[in-house]
């Protein structure tokens, strides 16, 4: 009989834990299709609470069980950001128990409905009477998909230009946000010296925590885009020229990334950022100064962003249908203010405004009715960053490179060949499928 | 283990042989086989669970690596050996597999090494000694997200606690959130100072167990404390050696929340992406779960190859 050492028994254990090391890497799933699961008057709704936003929605879901007393909604802390809501949706397609309502952004829901698993709402709203051109057209139609809508807005949002007035003030500048990025050029040195030098004039976030969903603004003021539909623009020379204007704000030392501009702005260590409509709540609470915010530099330079909510394509109809209803609920003109007000997030219906509570809060919060008058200057983003899988962190990746030095048009180049090849790879064969 | 059975010589009758030989009595084949019936029984929930939940989807993972498999896809076409021509031939596979072996280096050499010298250290009949293991021991049980929040603080250019010690002395903070170089030294030491406590507490536990008289001995003969920790204390602390470095190996191939919470595998794409953060980013992120399943078997091999060499490491070092 051979001897079984310890040390045998340390080398069988040592190779047991690197094949479960590998097994549990997150794809020792099959690819099958989820069963559903779930129960035809529980409605479950996976959220990751943008904004923070649970106790809100909470009272929201009161409100419809004391409407539907024969419906109850389970509210379901599906993760910490939208990612990781995709990432447990996911793994539910591979065989778990589907959701009723899941968030998903405007980077996640297109890769669900591209593989059918979100349903088409189209039909359903129109079975349900549901009236859909109350809600704001361009956060509507950023759920399209060969003339088929997948999710109805939620958490929208769009960044804002947020500023410290008492730096404007000290550096002799109007009470305003710039009108063009070469306008802001022009006030750098300004800002710089009024700022004096520990402070940083402009913070953005980095290219792990959406830099390339900010500098659409930029990009787009200078004519340039990532992309022309499906077509990767990254070399065309004013999305060169953009990059370059970014490069030479980091290196004239007026522009420095973080993974997120919020806390430094509110304690007063930078001048201005640009930031979701969603941190607005925090800042103006947190922040020690007054408050400036204004539109982004430019005229309809404004990408829109943020979260809807949509609907498992694999659950049963009546399913479906009761999750319907709670969506509409969630979404309507009412709620969707008492949203609002509470998180930072924009009204996603047109009526909303008009509604006596809201023109009251904005009335109260003129930074708040910054974003609203913002909204029709939006324009739905570039398709290789949100509807490419990855492309937010492709873009970001190479935009951390541009600002620490690396040559601008070798970068984007790269960029241009990754993003056809992803295109090519997993998205060409499946459209219009 | 050698058999202590002593195999008996049958005796033929009526051969005239010699007598048969006392020795203990042979142990019945229905003995034995109850005792191999008991070690399938207790073996076999184990077995079953390590088949279903570690086995199965390794094998499964290494067919997933030959298709494209889009995660949210029901299907998954084979592709052959395509995502492993591209593992090889990305330019980023250099970078993934440089900061891999960078920070598992680092990791289980300098945790190992520090590990050992405290354990050493309050082994000594020191005042306090109780709280202060309890102390360094404290942080492996904390979560690795938690500290990976708690450490943002540490190291934030603007308001952390390196920061403003560097600015007693008169030096700027690096920005450990934009130089890949940065980012990675402020993972790895958060990562150590989160694991150190663990093996900490195997090699203080090798240290109580450890035959004094053999040092004592060795004191006696004249042998000086170096000699005695190289020549006396190392060989004993063999087996916990080997041991900790197969499993902190492995958990530091394995990190992945202090990463994901403190830079996303950022800087730069790529500053702090791991193999295994690769997979999650591929898998999750990029949607391309075949691919992510690739690296997954690519990383499983390598692994067991290291585990291999180890293990004949260690059985050379027992055969000198």
């Amino acid at each position: 009989m051979n001897e079984f050492s310890r040390r045998g028994f340390l080398g069988l254990a040592g190779a047991a834990g690197v094949a479960g090391l590998a097994a549990c890497a997150g794809t020792g799933t099959s690819p099958t299709t989820g069963g559903g699961g779930g129960s035809s008057n529980t409605i479950e709704f996976w959220s990751n609470h943008p904004g923070n936003s649970k106790p809100v929605e909470q009272q929201i879901i009161k409100a419809f069980e004391a409407a539907n007393p024969s419906l109850k909604v389970k509210l379901v802390d599906a993760g910490k950001n939208y990612e990781e809501v995709a990432q447990k949706f996911n793994a539910s397609l591979a065989g778990g128990s589907l959701p009723d309502v899941v968030v998903v952004s405007d980077v996640t829901w297109f890769n669900f409905a591209l593989n059918k698993q979100l349903s088409p709402l189209d039909e359903l709203l129109s079975t349900a009477k549901i009236d859909t051109s109350d809600y704001v057209d361009a956060l509507y139609n950023d759920y399209n998909l060969d003339d088929k809508h997948y999710a109805l807005p939620f958490s929208r949002s769009t960044p804002l230009f947020y500023y410290n007035k008492d730096l404007w003030k000290a550096a002799g500048l109007e009470d305003r946000g710039p009108k063009d990025w070469d306008e802001f050029l022009t006030w750098a040195p300004k800002l710089k010296a009024a700022a004096g030098s520990d402070k940083i004039v402009m913070e953005l976030p980095d290219g792990s925590n959406y830099l390339d969903w900010v500098f659409q603004n930029i990009v787009w003021g200078y004519g340039g885009a990532y992309s022309k539909e499906w077509t990767p623009t990254f070399s065309d020379p004013n999305t060169v020229k953009a990059g370059t204007y970014l490069q030479n704000l980091a290196k004239d030392g007026y522009l420095k990334l973080s993974k997120d501009p919020a806390p430094d702005f509110t304690a007063g260590i930078v001048g201005c950022s640009m930031m979701s409509t969603g941190s607005l709540g925090g800042v103006a609470k947190d922040a020690k100064f007054p408050v400036g915010t204004a539109f982004l530099p430019g005229d309809g330079n404004c990408p829109t962003g943020g979260a809807g909510v949509g609907i498992p394509a694999n659950i049963p109809d009546d399913r479906k249908k009761n999750a319907l209803k709670f969506i509409e609920f969630l979404t309507n003109a009412q709620n969707t203010v008492t949203f609002t007000q509470a998180t930072g997030y924009m009204p996603v219906r047109k009526s909303a405004v008009d509604l006596p509570e809201e023109k009251a809060f904005l009335e109260k919060n003129p930074n708040a009715q910054t974003a609203i008058e913002q909204l029709p200057k939006t324009r739905s983003q570039d398709n290789v960053r949100v509807l490419l899988p990855g492309g937010g962190a492709r873009i970001g990746k190479g935009l951390d490179q541009i600002v620490q030095g690396q040559d601008v048009a070798t970068v984007f180049k790269g960029l241009d060949a990754e993003s056809q090849q992803v295109f090519d790879s997993q998205i060409k064969s499946k459209l219009g499928a | 283990m050698q058999s202590s059975v002593t195999q008996p010589q049958s005796a033929t009758p009526g051969s005239g042989g010699p007598p048969p030989e006392v020795g203990p009595p042979p142990r019945r084949s229905s003995g034995r086989a109850w005792e191999w019936s008991l070690a399938a029984l207790l073996l076999l929930p184990n077995l079953v669970l390590l088949i279903v939940f570690t086995y199965r989807p390794l094998l499964d993972n290494i067919r997933l690596s030959f298709t494209d498999w889009n995660i949210s896809s029901p299907i998954a076409n084979p592709v052959g050996l395509s995502n492993y021509i591209e593992w090889f031939g990305r330019d980023d596979t250099k970078i993934i597999v440089r900061n891999t072996l960078v920070f598992t280096v680092a990791t289980v050499g300098i945790s190992m090494a520090v590990g050992l010298g405290l354990a050493l250290l309050l082994d000594q009949k020191l005042k306090g000694r109780n709280i202060v293991r309890s102390v360094v021991f404290a942080p492996f049980v904390i979560s690795g997200a938690a500290i990976g929040i708690a450490f943002q603080f540490v190291f934030d250019p603007q308001f952390g606690l390196v920061r403003d010690l560097l600015a007693r002395i008169g030096v700027a903070s690096p920005d450990f959130y934009q130089q890949p170089g940065w980012a990675l030294f402020m993972v790895t030491v958060t990562y150590i100072w989160k694991n150190l406590g663990y093996t900490f507490v195997i090699y203080l536990a090798a240290l109580q167990g450890r035959r004094a008289d053999l040092d004592e001995a060795a004191e006696i003969d004249g042998a000086t404390a170096w000699t005695r920790f190289r020549r006396v204390l190392m060989p004993q602390l063999r087996p916990t050696t080997f041991f900790l470095s197969i499993t902190v190996l492995l958990s530091s191939v394995q990190v992945f929340d202090i990463i994901n919470v403190m830079t996303r595998g950022g800087p730069q794409g790529n500053g702090t992406t791991t193999l295994v953060y690769q997979v999650y980013q591929e898998t999750f992120v990029n949607q391309r779960a075949g691919y992510g399943a690739t690296v997954a078997t690519v990383m499983f091999v390598i692994l067991l190859a290291v585990t291999v060499v180890q293990v004949r490491f260690m059985d050379r070092g027992k055969q000198a």
